[in-house]
């Protein structure tokens, strides 16, 4: 053991000194003495509570009571090198120099004095037993991990019980059901009976009520397959993507806001919104719903919207842009990682139900997750960046795009024919000047250079939208130019990425947001912006050499919303000038981050840029200047010769001129197709593919290795994933589709259980690892996961089929003695009875007051603030407080001003995935239903409605419009005790405040009391 | 024994919960959650396993030094060498560079000036002598009931950030809150109150109402706003004319009820919701109740400060005679935040002198009234009177006299509740900026308070995304040196 030499041996050898067995310097006995008077005491009294093999819990994995210990160091590499106490991070912590120890205050000057001395001299340690290994953790073994879990385990098919003596069950989803039953010595309650029946499909499917007319309709529909065609009535409701869309929005932790100090707009966050209730709508197979979420924008034949054709795959990449912004972080490479972490933590919980983000310090502590798991993950986030895309435009033009570089090449191609054989000479001194383009910067800046686009792969051009071409361009390359509104044949001067005039017409069509605070947010970068590979700063001077006016930014460590004291230096304007000019900027705060700059030309301008360097001296900068003029003069000069080799060829020249012409109007014609404008939405981009470092700890300012990019070694093993080009996010999306992996169709079908049984078969419906709960029926969960993979991954299919089942269709009232057995329902001996959310309530209380507007997507009807929603970031402008009547999915979602009316009722705060939402009981909720002023205006309507609907003349019995009333709030029959009860009401109120059952205002009471049945607000 | 709640506890019915919880707001919220089985802990084969499953309203750990908590949330960052913390090197290097004296910290506006000294004096107060600045003439007499923790640090120098750890444990939103916290743990004592009041004065602080959100906690928990006059609290006050009227209406609700229950028998979430309706009707009057102050006599209204010349000053005084109130009800966390000054909250990039005084007279008085009455009434043993802002401010100013924000080293007080009065604990270094000697972590202070009220801050647990959920997350120390 002894012999297992420690690092700082070779450090200590180089200096050719003795060592001893245990890799020290010979020391001294005075050291020793040294060592154990003054040094020892000082570490056992302030170091060995957290950093001794006594410690009750090591901190960072580090120990301080053996000298191969210290020299090994814990999570941070080691934290002595003999002999050099400032490069040791044990003094650089006692000086409180980055870390700080001991953290409960910093030693007196003298003790730090012994330490440094101490690691000054070497270190010296008496030879002696090494400490006790006790407390060293238990090694994170994913396999064994993998092993002793359910939920790794690949999907059976489970073969149907057996079920003798009974002919209750229907689908197969009953035999598993009554399996368990009958082996717990239970068995189902009676069915629900119609009336609930019919409720219970419309609120579950659709969340509204039935009307009085579908209610009759479906209790009197003597058809045995009237309710099969109810489901398949429902779920082809335009309202079933909005009802199953705030489910899917729960776990998205979908806002409009961006939260923290000032609620900054996340703009256009409900494209997003009305991307899922379509894709839901349209029953979008789940593979492919994956998909589009993880890497929608990278796929090669994206799905087009059927109406208005535009991209909706790239819509679902919004998700993982929905999370908490913060302006002006102190530190921006952890205001990073906290963003990264809440990706993985929504995208991990949402499509896997496990929960990676307890990986990002330590291995997980329970679940077969490693911290690599984690950052490998976070790989993808790390090579992939944030855009709002022109969505309506973007396929249209990339069309037209790829259409433009045909077109271009095919006409470039015949001049350069005719060029070579009628001015041979020019066409060689051309191709000089060009090469000489390309070398030039290369040889003079060394890694300097950041981007030179006279020499750059094409992996390294990124763009968003057309504007800048599909790659850059050459000096000495056959370009178009206009002179005196005629098209004349030229020749490109600089190499570049350029925007092309031909695209000017093209604008986004929405204006920003009024809650916009970032200033990077108002710039017409959508569709218009090029992207320089990312790259470290190690210089904080960066010089662009642009032509043209608008705007760089350099996204430093992707933080972009940039408002506040913090951060302006990273945005800057380009002035207008003549001419190529230097941008500067300075960005010494930043040295050693990851970033990237964005290019982006004012409207109805024009940019190039040619080069992109840090650490440039002016002397280098001279140079190129100095040899782009050189090289734009030979260029002038080759193109000067090709004018003249030219006019001896009249009939090359004249098919020159006709070429030019003719390739001139075949742009106009092609520039007609434009997608001139479009709406945009938040989506994510490809960046530089790179792979993630492990955070120590989870401390961003503490990188370790490196991790591939993969999938979850549990599922995949640890093999990096291949990777063809760019983040890989589509590669980790088809990981995630895989049959082969077991968690992604369990945890969607396991959700869809949730929905409709009010409790899933994995209650826990966003952890399936091993704190989250054991599935109460493993094999039914199995089976619709199979059945789910062969449906096609129909979430509609699914839904049919578990609402379809006799299970489903129990009754709410459990028999007494099932209750005796089974008093939590784990076997599903009944359906029952279910609170109604936040926002089911306010529809239904809308749809029956008749006010409801029923109109699909849009922009949110903004948030109604009452006098007690206050704080930093208030909008200026209130909104109704009827919501303008929609339905509540289209209510703003501001992370600041949530709806008291919805949080009262378990609506939960957007940060995280919360499949399973909280049913509390508060008296908020009953306050809200008494004295809400909207549920009274909209009882009020509902009165007033039933008054025109039933009319009563003098003297007729009220019976009949209450009947109407029961009917339209709870879907069933009044019966005789409650018209009882009712009249009695309506009598002794009508008495008591004056009003007689003509009165409207007794109506009103009466209607606003429905309201506060706790029928209105349980679905049976 | 038990298991360390490791367990999921054997079932149990609404009837032997009435019996055993008694009622109100905690019953009901706890009822809320025994129905929803995917809430708890199961059964863990592993034993290995750390994890202890949460109990809602697990009651005591250990017996309690107080039963109520009034946060004085003082907004924006209070500076500690202004207020506690008397660092006479300031004055001795006024107007010198900090880069000759220590390392400066990357700050919010990076626009960091010369050493600032106080533009106020410091006087000894009390039996203790404990050194307070003329900003607090009032509730420098109650120095002897005062613990100064003057190495408090925090990790973030953002407001939002700082105030949700200093509200959540977690810098970053949807964490619950400490009231809600507490709330979870302990239940309330009031049956027709909520737990966890936040008595706002104006300024809700950075981060918005999500400072007092139970998170992944039950609704019930979470922090109920009230405002300081007026109706209080939103939809507590009947929209029909007559009380009798609503009532009439209720009868009929309830009636109806009753038989749909017999029709359509019932569940326990359908009794507690009927339930629910007892306590809403309780509470329409509880708060009127609450709000009367005209029952307060003349001298105590003006030692609150009701008929200060300062406006803010008069709301603050209602603040923190509510606050007294809502503890002689037994709400078991009441925070008060700041009314609006003109300026700033105590956020003072520029202006110190101002913006301080302004904030200091605002809330002085009224601070001072409320540690008084509550001893005179013997209320101050059994309440926690916690003094705090989100961090603490540079010792260097910022431009010509503000000063930046500073979470590496400020001061924060406790009163009362256990609290060991008239002691200092912790020290910053000589210049006011960084804590040296006691640091003390917003999780220590969060593990103190519950420690106070008998809460084990490591085992007061919520299972969530895979975790056991704490206050405290996994950090925390029970400071025992400020406890009496």
């Amino acid at each position: 053991m002894i012999c297992s030499v420690t690092l700082s041996l070779t450090c200590s050898a180089v200096h050719g000194q003795e060592e001893t067995a245990q890799g020290q310097l010979q020391a001294t006995s005075k050291q020793l003495e040294f060592f154990e008077k003054e040094v020892r005491p000082i570490l056992v009294e302030h170091c060995y509570e957290c950093h001794s093999g006594k410690s009750k819990k090591l901190q960072a994995g580090l120990r301080v009571d053996s000298r191969k210990a210290i020299l090994k160091g814990g999570d941070s590499g080691p934290a002595l090198i003999a002999s050099k106490p400032d490069e040791s991070s044990i003094i650089q912590a006692v000086r409180y120099d980055g870390f700080e120890m001991p953290p409960k205050g910093k030693l007196p000057a003298k003790e730090i004095d012994i330490l440094t001395k101490w690691v000054a001299m070497g270190a010296p340690w008496p030879a002696e037993q090494p400490a006790d290994e006790g407390s060293d953790r238990e090694a994170f073994d994913l396999q064994k991990r993998k092993e002793g879990h359910w939920v790794w385990q690949s999907i059976q098919n489970p073969t149907r019980p057996n079920i003798v003596g009974s002919d209750w069950p229907k689908s197969d989803i009953d035999f598993f059901v009554l399996s368990s039953l009958e082996k717990a010595g239970l068995k189902p309650t009676e069915q629900s009976d119609k009336y609930a029946l019919v409720r219970r499909l419309y609120l579950d499917i659709i969340g509204l009520p039935p009307t009085p007319e579908q209610v009759q309709q479906f209790v009197s529909n003597p058809n045995t397959m009237g309710t099969e065609q109810l489901v398949d009535q429902l779920l082809a409701s335009p309202h079933f993507g909005e009802r199953w869309g705030r489910h899917w929005l729960d776990l998205v932790r979908f806002a409009e806001s961006r939260g923290h100090e000032f609620d900054n707009d996340a703009p256009y966050a409900y494209q997003y919104r009305d991307y899922v209730i379509r894709a839901l709508n349209e029953d979008v197979p789940y593979d492919q719903f994956v998909r589009e979420h993880l890497a929608g924008d990278l796929l090669k034949s994206p799905r087009l919207n059927a109406v208005e054709h535009f991209n909706e795959s790239i819509l679902g990449t919004g998700f993982w842009h929905l999370g908490e912004w913060v302006h002006s972080p102190v530190d921006i490479r952890k205001d990073e990682s906290d963003r990264f972490d809440n990706m993985i933590d929504v995208m991990s919980k949402t499509f896997l139900g496990v929960t990676v983000s307890c990986a990002r310090c330590h291995d997980h502590k329970f679940d077969a997750i490693s911290t690599e798991d984690y950052y490998s993950l976070a790989g993808f986030l790390q090579s992939s960046d944030y855009r709002e895309v022109a969505f309506d435009a973007i396929e249209r033009n990339r069309e037209i795009g790829t259409q433009l570089a045909e077109l271009d090449k095919s006409y470039r191609d015949k001049i350069e024919v005719l060029l070579a054989k009628a001015a041979p000479g020019a066409v060689q001194a051309m191709n000089l000047a060009s090469r000489e383009a390309i070398v030039a910067n290369v040889s003079s800046l060394g890694d300097n250079v950041i981007v030179d686009y006279a020499n750059s792969e094409p992996s390294q051009f990124f763009v968003d939208g057309e504007i800048f071409g599909k790659r850059s361009r050459h000096a000495g390359g056959i370009s178009l130019a206009m002179s005196d509104g005629k098209a004349k044949l030229d020749f490109v001067r600089t190499s570049t990425a350029a925007s092309d005039l031909f695209w000017n017409s093209f604008k986004k069509q929405e204006a920003n947001s009024p809650n916009q605070m970032s200033s990077i947010g108002k710039l017409p970068r959508s569709g218009r912006t090029l992207r320089s590979p990312t790259f470290t700063l190690r210089d904080g001077k960066v010089d662009c050499r642009i032509q043209g006016q608008g705007h760089v930014v350099a996204c430093v460590d992707s933080h972009r919303l940039l408002a506040g004291p913090l951060h302006g230096e990273t945005v800057r304007g380009i002035p207008k000038a003549d001419g190529f000019q230097w941008v500067t900027l300075n960005l010494g705060r930043y040295v050693g981050h990851r970033l990237h700059l964005e290019f982006t030309p004012d409207v109805d301008t024009l940019m190039e840029v040619q080069i992109v360097t840090q650490g440039a001296s002016p002397e280098q900068l001279k140079a190129i200047e100095a040899t782009q003029a050189k090289v734009a003069i030979q260029i002038a000069e080759a193109a000067k010769r090709v004018d003249l080799e030219l006019q001896k060829d009249k009939d090359a020249a004249e098919k020159v001129t006709a070429i030019v012409e003719s390739w001139s109007k075949a742009r106009l014609e092609l520039q007609q197709q434009i997608k001139t404008t479009s709406r945009v939405a938040m989506s994510m981009m490809d960046g530089t593919g790179e792979d993630e470092h492990v955070l120590i700890r989870g401390n961003s300012s503490n990188p370790g290795r490196s991790v591939a990019r993969r999938f979850l070694a549990a599922v995949d093993g640890q093999e990096p994933l291949a990777i063809e080009h760019g983040s890989g996010r589509l590669e980790l999306a088809e990981r995630i589709n895989s049959v082969t992996n077991p968690l992604a169709s369990r945890v969607i079908v396991n959700r869809i259980w949730h929905h409709l049984m009010g409790r899933g078969i994995v209650p826990t419906t966003d952890d399936f690892g091993v704190l989250g709960q054991r599935p109460s029926h493993p094999e039914l969960l199995d089976h619709l996961a199979t059945k789910f993979l062969s449906d096609g991954r129909s979430i509609k299919k699914m839904i049919r089929y578990v609402v379809l089942s006799k299970t489903y269709q129990l009754g709410s009232r459990p028999d007494a003695i099932s209750t005796q057995l089974d008093p939590k329902n784990q076997f599903l001996h009944y359906h029952p009875a279910k609170r109604l959310e936040g926002e089911a309530i306010r529809d239904t209380l809308l749809a029956i007051s008749g006010r409801l507007d029923s109109t699909l997507y849009g922009p949110s009807i903004k948030v109604y603030l009452s006098s007690f929603m206050d704080g930093r970031g208030r909008p200026g402008q209130n909104g109704p407080l009827d919501g303008s009547n929609r339905r509540s999915i289209y209510l703003e979602v501001r992370r600041n001003f949530l709806s008291p009316m919805f949080v009262a009722f378990d609506t939960p705060t957007p940060f995280s995935s919360m499949g399973r939402r909280n049913v509390s009981n508060v008296p908020a909720q009953a306050l809200i239903l008494m004295n809400d002023p909207l549920v009274a205006e909209l009882a009020k309507a509902w009165a007033l409605r039933a008054c025109s609907t039933v009319p009563l003349n003098e003297g007729q019995s009220p019976d009949a419009r209450i009947r109407w009333m029961v009917m339209t709030a709870f879907a069933r029959e009044a019966n005789e005790p409650e018209l009882a009860a009712a009249r009695a009401f309506l009598d002794k109120h009508g008495q008591e405040f004056g009003l007689t059952i003509r009165d409207e205002a007794l109506w009103e009471d009466f209607a606003h009391a429905l309201v506060n049945k706790k029928e209105f607000v349980f679905q049976r | 024994m038990n298991h360390c709640n490791r367990f999921r506890p054997a079932p149990i019915n609404r009837r032997e919960l009435l019996q055993r919880f008694g009622s109100g707001f905690g019953l009901t919220a706890l009822t809320a959650l025994m129905h929803d089985s995917a809430y708890g802990a199961l059964a863990l084969e592993d034993s290995k396993s750390e994890a202890k499953g949460g109990m809602p309203n697990h009651g005591l750990h250990h017996p309690a030094k107080a039963t109520s908590v009034i946060f004085l949330y003082m907004d924006g960052g209070p500076s500690q060498v202004d207020t506690f913390d008397p660092k006479p090197m300031l004055d001795k290097y006024n107007g010198k560079d900090p880069g000759e004296f220590f390392k400066v910290e990357a700050t919010q506006f990076n626009n960091n000036g010369k050493v600032l000294a106080s533009p106020w004096k410091f006087n000894p107060y009390g039996e203790c002598g404990l050194q307070v600045s003329d900003l607090f003439p009032n509730v420098a007499t109650c120095a002897d009931d005062l613990c100064l923790v003057r190495s408090m640090v925090s990790e973030f120098p953002e407001h939002t950030f700082a105030n949700y750890f200093l509200h959540t444990g977690s810098g970053l939103q949807g964490r619950p809150s400490m009231g809600a916290w507490i709330n979870y743990g302990l239940g309330s004592v009031n049956q027709n109150l909520p737990g966890f009041v936040v008595v706002n004065g104006g300024l809700i602080p950075p981060g918005g109402l999500d400072c007092f959100g139970s998170g992944f906690l039950p609704a019930s928990y979470q922090g109920s706003v009230f405002k300081p006059k007026g109706t209080a609290v939103a939809n507590v006050q009947p929209l029909e004319k007559t009380v009798e009227r609503q009532r009439s209406k209720l009868s009929l609700v309830n009636e109806l009820d009753q038989l749909a229950s017999d029709q359509f028998g019932t569940s326990d979430n359908i009794e507690s919701a009927i339930r629910n309706y007892e306590l809403a009707s309780q509470m329409q009057t509880a708060i009127p109740e609450l709000m009367a102050f005209g029952d307060e006599t003349q001298a105590t209204q003006t030692m609150y400060g009701f008929d200060a010349a300062y406006e803010p000053t008069r709301t603050f005084a209602a603040e923190c005679l509510m606050a007294r109130r809502l503890v002689e009800r037994g709400v078991r966390f009441i925070e008060l935040t700041c009314p609006s000054v003109s300026g700033d909250r105590w956020d003072q990039h520029s202006n110190l002198k101002e913006g301080h005084e302004n904030n200091a007279k605002a809330v002085d008085q009224p601070i001072a009234a409320l540690l008084k009455d509550l001893k005179q009434r013997g209320l101050l043993e059994t309440t926690l009177v916690v003094w705090a802002g989100e961090f603490g401010r540079t010792p260097f100013a910022q431009g010509a006299n503000g000063r930046d924000h500073n979470p590496f080293g400020f001061t924060v007080w406790l009163a009362g509740g256990g609290a060991k009065g008239g002691t200092v604990y912790g020290q910053t270094d000589e210049f006011g900026y960084k804590a040296i000697e006691d640091r003390t972590e917003m999780h220590d202070l969060h593990a103190t308070m519950l420690h106070l009220l008998g809460v084990d801050h490591t085992r007061s647990t919520f299972r969530f995304g895979g975790r056991d959920m704490r206050l405290t997350d996994v950090k925390g120390h029970v400071v025992h040196k400020i406890i009496a």
